[in-house]
Parts: C-alpha cells; structure tokens; sequence
C-alpha cells in the first residue's frame, strides 16, 4: 500500500461549513467502500481554495477512481516519498554527525 | 494506430487548425456512416495541436438534452450558467460561448449531429457565421442517412454548404488494400473480410481483433464477440452502461454496486471508455449491441437502478432522468422529470424538445384530473406553434375544450377560445379566429355575470374577457374595421382600468395607436414605438414584437419605406433573439415587400423563399408569394401563374382588404404584362376597388389597383379617396408624381407613373428607368406600348454592361454594399459583420461585380442613387 497527497482545487474551500465537509466525508467514504480493494482515507486539510488529501491506496489509478466516484476533482496525486518531522531530528542528526 | 486513407481529410481539417491559431477560423464537418471512423479522424487531428480542445457530444437520448453538447464543454471554455444547470436562454449562452471562445484559439469538436436538439443547433448557427472572425476550428460530425428533410439539424447543413470557411468531408469506406493493413499479420484474407465488413473501419477493427473466430456477419456479432468470456454479473455490468446512451455517471456506481476489479475485468473486452464525467462504450455500434443483449422485460429494472443512482447523487439534467423512467414504465417519475424537462428545453429555447417532453408527459398521465390534462396540452400546443406546426397546435388546444367543461372550469374555457382564435388567424382562417374570439368573450361574460360554472364570479373573469376583446378589436383592426376595432379597445380598455392588468392595458393602448396609424394619424408612430419600448421593458416580448410587426408593416404599406428599414433592422434580431417565430416570418415577409418596392429583387427573392421555405404562418406568407411571382415577372416576362393562384387563394381565406387589393394588384400587373384576360381582374378587382374606396386606410391598396386598372382600360375615373403620388396621377402630374416616388425610394412606381404620362419624353424615360432598375420585361412591355401608340425613338436595350444597380444582390450583399457606400473598409466592414477580412474582400467584390460597377468609389460617389442610403 502507498501514500498519496491529492490535491483538489474547489473555489472557497475554506468557506466550506461543518454540514456541507460532512456531507463531503460520507460520500467520499461512500466512494471507498464501493471499491472492493483496500483503501484509507487518513486525512484531509482545507487550506484557501483546496483539499489536501492524505489517502492510502494500491496505486494512484484506485485514487482517482475514487474521486470520479465521489465527484471531487482531483487536479494532482502525488506519491508521498518519506515523511519527517521534529521527532525525526535526532535521528538525522545522528546520522550525519 | 496509424488512421488509413485519411490523408486528403486529415489536411483539411489541420489546414482548418492552423488558421483558427493564425485567429481566422474555419468549420469542418465530417459526414458517414456509423462506424466510417468519423471520431477517429477528429481525434487524430487536434490530438497533436497546442490548441485548446472543447469536446461535446449529441447522445440518442429518446429526447435530445436541450444544449446538452455545450453543457458537456461549458466546464472548460468557462461559460457560466450552463455548468450549473441552470436554465439559460439561448441569446445568453451565444453570447457567453462567444466570449469564451473569441479570447483563446479553440478546437470545438460537436458530433453525432444527427442526434443533437434544436437548441444546439442555433448556437451552432450562431459560431458557424462568426467562424471566420474567430481563433476557432469547429469540427462537427454527423451521419448524413438519418438525417431526414424536417431534421431540425437541415439548417445548419445549409450554412456548412453555403457559408465561406466551411467545409464537407464525407467519409468513404476502406479500400480492399486498407482493409489488408488492418488484418495484416492475423491470417484474414482481406477481400473476405472487406466483403463483409464493406470497409467499415470500426466493424474491420473487431474483426482483426479476433481473427481466430469465424468472420462475423454483423457489427453486432463482431461487438458480441468481445463478450463471450464475460460472466453474467460482469455482462449485466455492461447492459446498465448501454442503458445511458450519454453516460453511465461515474457517481451512481456506489450504489450501482459496481467495484474496480469488475471495471478492470471488463478493460479487458476493450469496449468501454471513460468520458465526460462516466462509462460509456467506445462506439455507439458497441452500445447498441450490448442493449440488445437485455433480455425481454429486463430492461426496465436496469433503468430503473439507473434512476435511483441519478436520484440519489442529485442529477441536475431531467432530460436524463426522463429517458430512464419512461424507460423504467415508471408513469409517476416519468411525467415529473418530463415536465422539468420541457421547462428546461423553453429555457434554452429547444422548443422541439419541450413539445417532445409535454408529449411524453401527456403519455404518462394515467389518472390526472381533465384540469391538469388540459394544462399541459395548453404548453404542448404553445410549443407546437412555437416550431410552425399551427395545425397541430390548434388540434391540441381544441382537444382541451371538452377537458375544461369536464373540469367545470369557464376561466380555462375561455382561455383556450381565445388562444385557439390566435392560431387559427396566424392559420390565415380569420373567419373561425372570430368566432372563436366571440365565444371567448360570451363564456368570459357569463362568468362576470355569475351564471357560468368554474372559479366564482367578478375579479378572476374580467381579465378574460378583458383578452378576448383586445383580441377581437385586434382582428377587426386587422380587417380595417376601425369602428369596431375602437369598440372592442373600450371594452377591454374598461376591464384593464379595473384592476392590475397593466400588460392588457399596455396591449390595449398600442392596438389602439395601430387603428389611428392606419387612419393616417402619423402621429402615431411616436407613440407605437414608445409603447413598444415599454413592453420590451416589462419583458413582454411577443407585445412587443407584435407592435414592431405591424408598424413595419404599416410604414411599407404607406410608402416609409426608410422608416421601414429603421423598425427591422431593429425588430428582426429582436424576434431572433426572443424567438418568437410568427413575428420574425410576419417581419421577414414584410422586409420581402420592403425589398420590392425598393427594388431590391435579389433580397425580396432571398426573403421571401425565406419564407416561404418554412411551413406553418400562412397568414405571412402573401406578400412572399407575391414577390415570388412578380420578380421573375418584372425581371424576365415569366408568367407567374400558380405563385399567384396561391396567393388569391390564401387572400380569400384571410379576407382582408389590406391583404386581398395586392393580390389584384399583382394579377392586374400580370395580366397588363402578359395580355392574357383574368375574369379576377376584368370583374373582382374592378368591383373591389370600388367597394375598398370607402373604406378607412385603403387609400394606398386602393391606389395601386385603381393605376394597374387604368393601364388596362378596365377604369374610366380614379377613385376619389386615393394616397397622395396615386392623386397626381390621377390628376395628369406624371412628373410629380415621379419625384415622389423616387424620394420615397420606390423607383420601379417612378418608372411607371412616368410611362403613364401623355408626354413621349416622360414614356422614353421611364423605360430607361426600368431598364436600370433591371425590370427588364416590364421595360420591354412599356416598348411595346410605346410603339403601338405610334412613339418614335423608343430606346433599344440596354447592353448588360451598362447597368449599374443593386437589385440582384443578396440581403448579406445589400448589408455589405451599403457599408461601402458610407466608406468603411473591408477591415471595419468585416468586423461589422462577424466576418473574417478576407471574406468581405469576396463580399466587395462580389457586389461590385454585381452592380457592374469598377470600384468602391463608384458605390460612395452614386450611393443615393442606388438606394444605399
């Protein structure tokens, strides 16, 4: 399983109210269960005019499968490489010290 | 895969992408049959392009989406409304689609046109004219043998035909040597497989595809072969997608149950495709045999999961959810999304769409109370008229009568009496209009009595009635009858002083401006028009044009024929962009007349064919039909015979004296040019120029008849009460006579009151006159008349080189020749006309050739002459 940050550009995401991001999220989980392969939705951001979504999936095709299922654009998947963060600075720091 | 025998059509269209990018842009359409590879070949070309692509699509829907191609694109290009689905007129979408696609070089690919609605079809009018002045490529397809002749697509095949920057492909088949390459390497024999396949490059395709079964006989066995390893449930899969002929919505697969291992599974056959938001086959061929695979009584339970997906995702398009309940003999969902639909279709001005919806919804309505029944047969008839089928439209309102009765409604009763009269009369049956309009206002009276049965007395019958006698007095007005046209304005004048009724009163008070128009009041015109204005303001669109119909009308009959010109250049795009189509045939028919009097013969003949191309509004189809019969008479002697038949006909049904003196008229001409005696000049019209002299606002028919009779000797005096150039005339002022006609812009009527002078040198004129204005038969028939009266030196015919005029160019020509005679260069006239430079370079030369004349200067310098300005 992978890693995708998907990116959906929705004009005044972040007017968005409680309701309508509920609404949101029970298609969206709609769409993953409809599937029938794995798939976890993890996270998602609204940040100005886009979602940022952290989705873990077999490949970037089954994400954008569930996007067209849910109706949400999808404008950039990307796989996420590696992760870090403050809790990883000790271990870099061993590492190139 | 590399498209074969594709070459010469591949160039056009990529010569065509290359001059929308240059900013001058040009139309391709490309014509075969299902399967000819019509995709294919748009595909392969602007796939390469760095220009941007809009691609919409028509789906055999049972009833077109109204607009539905250029919702598929409004997303992309950025046109608002439309990505909504939000209803949106039609002159709003043209002007959006304009906007977005004039800023950017575009390829607008529109295909399968043999399915597309009406609507789409005038937007697509609307760019193919403005083509050359546009960064746009605009690609289309059709299949050319479903097309039939009241195919609603037929004009804009006209416009590809005719108009410059467009071009027809018409796809052949595959030769025996493409097919070879196609199966080359899998061991078919290609004269076989070309044999059966007859080169279609899509059944040819399935074919190499699985070359180790036995040849196929059909596409459908060949598409059904991709099938065979796929289990039921994938199969039934399959079957839903062939259920939505314009998508399967990638949304309703949740609740389709459908999964991905399934859609990867059915990758697999290689016949589906995602597309616009959806599932769909790759071919419509592919389509069409998978839905034949639904077994018998299966299909409605398919389409009707479809619908409950569409329902539960909140699916915008009723023309959609209209095709799967029918589909699913659900009779309830049906009438409901069919009656959203139609609303939709008049929204965006597809009215042969919405009268198919209330149609369908009509059909569906089981148990509905007569009152409802009679409702939507009421909007089917207004669609009916919409689209010029005014004997359907009349069917269906008179089929309402007995529902109202049943209904105990005398408020419906009569509303449908009056509208039924209205139609009746475009119908040219003024006599069944009337009595009609009679009953209207009885039933109407006796619910302001209290005696009839319906919704109680007083307020709500009054405006009612108050319809019917506007619509009474208008009829009258419209025969002439000021008396009791003014009485009827009164009535209705009463009722609409009794309450809120402002458009009835607005009605009242033009109605009334017409019948003082017609008594010569002239001052009457300032208040028309601004009675006009006031109705375009309140949006009452069909007051308004019906204000502007019969102004028009009435300047040309009394001879401003400049005014004339003012009133439709601005009322015709009016009645265009409002659509409302009695008035633009009413309007059309009077620029006709317009046209002729003007001598302008070219563009009264494209106007009137116009016309009289269109079925349906006979009442505007007189003056048509006279032109039609007395250019060619005029120009070269063709006795004009059943044009004129036709018209004496249709002028008895109307019965008017406004609409039944030209016709004598006409025939009077006819039989002064051709010498051949007609018992309807030598006895009607002597009679009815005697009997229309007495009547208020004839002085003009009247006039014109009375000078036609005195040419043949059928008239020993004028009639006392004749228009002011008939008067001198008639008093021997031939040379006055002449000068009036020829500052009203009515030279042909100069030319003949000077022949009808006693002075030779007048005679001598007035066929030079008519040679000019290309009359070249009339001229020659005033030669012979000249010659029996003993007249020497009658002039010889013109050579064809010396004639300068401009009565053989076309409306667009005329449009062109008088912006060069107000000096505009082709740069700015091209702008003026949405046309590309190079086109209006043609369009000068063409009129220059034309009026035999060597250059633009020459336009400018005789401008007035010519009647130009």
């Amino acid at each position: 399983m992978r890693r995708f940050i998907i990116e959906r550009e929705i004009e005044g995401a972040s007017e968005l109210t409680q309701e309508q991001l509920a609404g949101i999220a029970s298609t969206s989980n709609a769409a993953a269960a409809s599937l029938g392969v794995p798939y976890h939705w993890v996270q998602s951001y609204v940040a100005g005019d886009k979602l940022y979504c952290v989705h873990v999936a077999e490949d970037e095709e089954t994400v954008r499968e569930h996007a067209r299922r849910g109706g949400f654009p999808a404008n950039r998947v990307t796989e996420v490489a590696t992760d870090f963060g403050p809790h990883t600075a000790t271990s870099v720091a061993v590492a190139v010290r | 895969m590399d498209l074969l025998e594709r070459d010469h059509e591949r160039g056009v269209i990529g010569a065509a992408l290359v001059s929308a990018a240059a900013g001058q842009g040009a139309g391709v359409a490309v014509v075969g049959d299902a399967g000819a590879g019509k995709s294919a070949l748009l595909g392969s070309t602007y796939a390469a392009d760095g220009l941007r692509v809009l691609r919409g699509g028509c789906d055999p829907l049972r009833t077109p989406r109204p607009l539905g191609p250029f919702r598929d694109v409004a997303g992309e290009a950025g046109f608002g409304p439309l990505l909504h689905g939000e209803g949106a007129s039609l002159a709003h979408v043209c002007d959006e689609l304009y906007d977005a696609l004039r800023t950017r070089p575009t390829v607008l690919v529109v295909e399968d046109l043999h399915w597309v609605d009406a609507a789409s079809v005038d937007v697509l009018r609307f760019l193919a004219r403005r083509v050359g002045s546009m960064p746009l490529a605009l690609l289309v397809s059709y299949r050319d043998h479903e097309i039939g002749l009241r195919h609603p697509v037929r004009p804009l095949l006209g416009d590809l035909a005719r108009l410059d920057g467009l071009t027809t492909l018409h796809l052949s088949p595959l030769s025996v040597a493409g097919v070879g390459q196609l199966v080359a390497g899998t061991g078919l024999d290609a004269d076989k497989v070309h044999a059966i396949t007859g080169g279609n490059p899509f059944f040819v395709t399935e074919v190499a595809k699985d070359p180790g079964r036995p040849l196929p006989v059909s596409v459908r066995d060949a598409v059904l072969a991709r099938t065979v390893d796929v289990d039921p449930e994938d199969l039934e899969v399959l079957q839903l997608v062939a259920t939505a002929p314009d998508r399967l919505d990638d949304r309703v697969l949740p609740a389709l149950g459908v999964d991905l291992p399934t859609l990867r599974r059915l990758e697999a056959t290689g016949l589906l495709d995602r597309a616009r938001g959806g599932l769909v086959f790759r071919h419509e061929l592919a389509r069409q045999a998978l839905e034949s695979t639904i077994p018998g009584g299966g299909a409605p339970r398919l389409h009707a999961r479809v619908l409950d997906g569409l329902e539960r995702i909140g699916t915008t398009e009723p023309a959609v959810l209209t095709h799967h309940a029918v589909a699913a003999r659900d009779a309830d969902r049906a009438v409901r999304y069919a009656r959203a639909a139609a609303e939709e279709a008049i929204r965006a001005g597809s009215h042969t769409e919405a009268a198919d919806f209330f149609r369908t919804a009509l059909d569906h309505l089981d148990d509905a109370p007569p009152a409802e029944r009679a409702e939507l047969l009421l909007r089917l008839s207004f669609e009916q008229y919409m689209t010029s089928r005014l004997t359907e439209a009349i069917e269906t309102v008179r089929a309402t009568f007995p529902l109202w009765r049943d209904a105990g409604s005398d408020v419906g009763l009569a509303a449908a009496h009056e509208t039924c009269a209205v139609y009746e009369y475009y119908n040219a049956r003024r006599h069944r209009a009337e009595a009609l309009v009679d009953r209207a206002a009885d039933i109407a009276a006796e619910i302001g009595r209290g005696t009839g049965t319906g919704p109680p007395t007083g307020a709500a019958a009054d405006p009612a009635q108050g319809t019917a006698w506007a619509t009474r007095a208008f009829l009258a007005y419209m025969r002439n009858d000021v008396d009791r046209a003014r009485r009827g304005l009164d009535d209705a004048a009463r009722v609409a002083a009794t309450g809120d009724h402002a458009q009835l009163a607005l009605r009242t008070d033009l109605v009334r401006s017409l019948t003082a128009l017609v008594e010569g009041d002239v001052t009457a015109r300032g208040r028309l028009t601004d009675q006009v204005e006031a109705a375009r303001a309140h949006g009452w669109d069909e007051l308004a044009s019906t204000g502007y119909s019969q102004l028009a009308s009435l300047d040309v009959e009394q001879r401003r024929l400049r005014a004339a010109e003012q009133v439709l250049d601005a009322s015709l795009p009016f009645t265009v962009e409002r659509d409302i189509p009695i008035c633009r045939h009413w309007q059309t028919a009077v620029r006709s007349r317009l046209h002729f009097a003007q001598g302008h013969w070219g563009a009264a003949l494209e106007d009137a064919e116009d016309v009289l191309e269109r079925e349906g509004m006979p009442v505007a189809r007189l003056w048509p039909q006279l032109v039609a019969a007395l250019v060619p008479l005029r120009e070269g002697g063709t006795p004009p015979r059943r044009q004129l038949d036709t018209a004496w006909e249709l002028a008895s049904e109307i019965d008017e004296p406004m609409r039944r003196l030209p016709v004598l008229s006409a025939l009077a001409e006819s039989m002064w040019m051709t010498g051949e005696t007609d018992p309807r000049v030598t006895e009607d019209a002597v009679r009815e120029v005697a009997r229309a002299a007495d009547t208020t606002g004839m002085e003009w028919g009247v006039g014109d008849l009375a000078a036609w009779l005195v040419r043949l000797g059928l008239l020993d005096a004028w009639p006392a009460q004749v228009a002011e150039p008939f008067r001198m005339s008639a008093e021997g002022r031939a040379e006055e006579a002449a000068s009036w006609w020829q500052r009203a812009g009515d030279s042909f009527n100069a030319a003949m009151a000077l022949g009808d002078s006693t002075d030779p040198a007048h005679r001598t004129r007035a066929v030079e006159m008519l040679d000019q204005l290309g009359a070249g038969a009339t001229a020659d028939r005033q030669r012979v008349v000249l010659r029996a009266d003993g007249v020497g030196q009658v002039p010889p015919r013109p050579r064809e080189s010396t004639r300068a005029n401009p009565s053989g160019l076309t409306n667009r020509q005329l449009d062109v020749a008088r912006l060069v005679a107000r000096g505009f260069t082709n740069a700015e006239i091209a702008a003026r006309l949405y046309i590309s430079p190079k086109t209006a370079d043609h369009h000068v030369s063409a009129v220059l050739a034309k009026m035999g004349l060597s250059n633009r200067r020459a336009v400018m310098v005789r401008a007035e002459e010519l009647g130009l300005v």
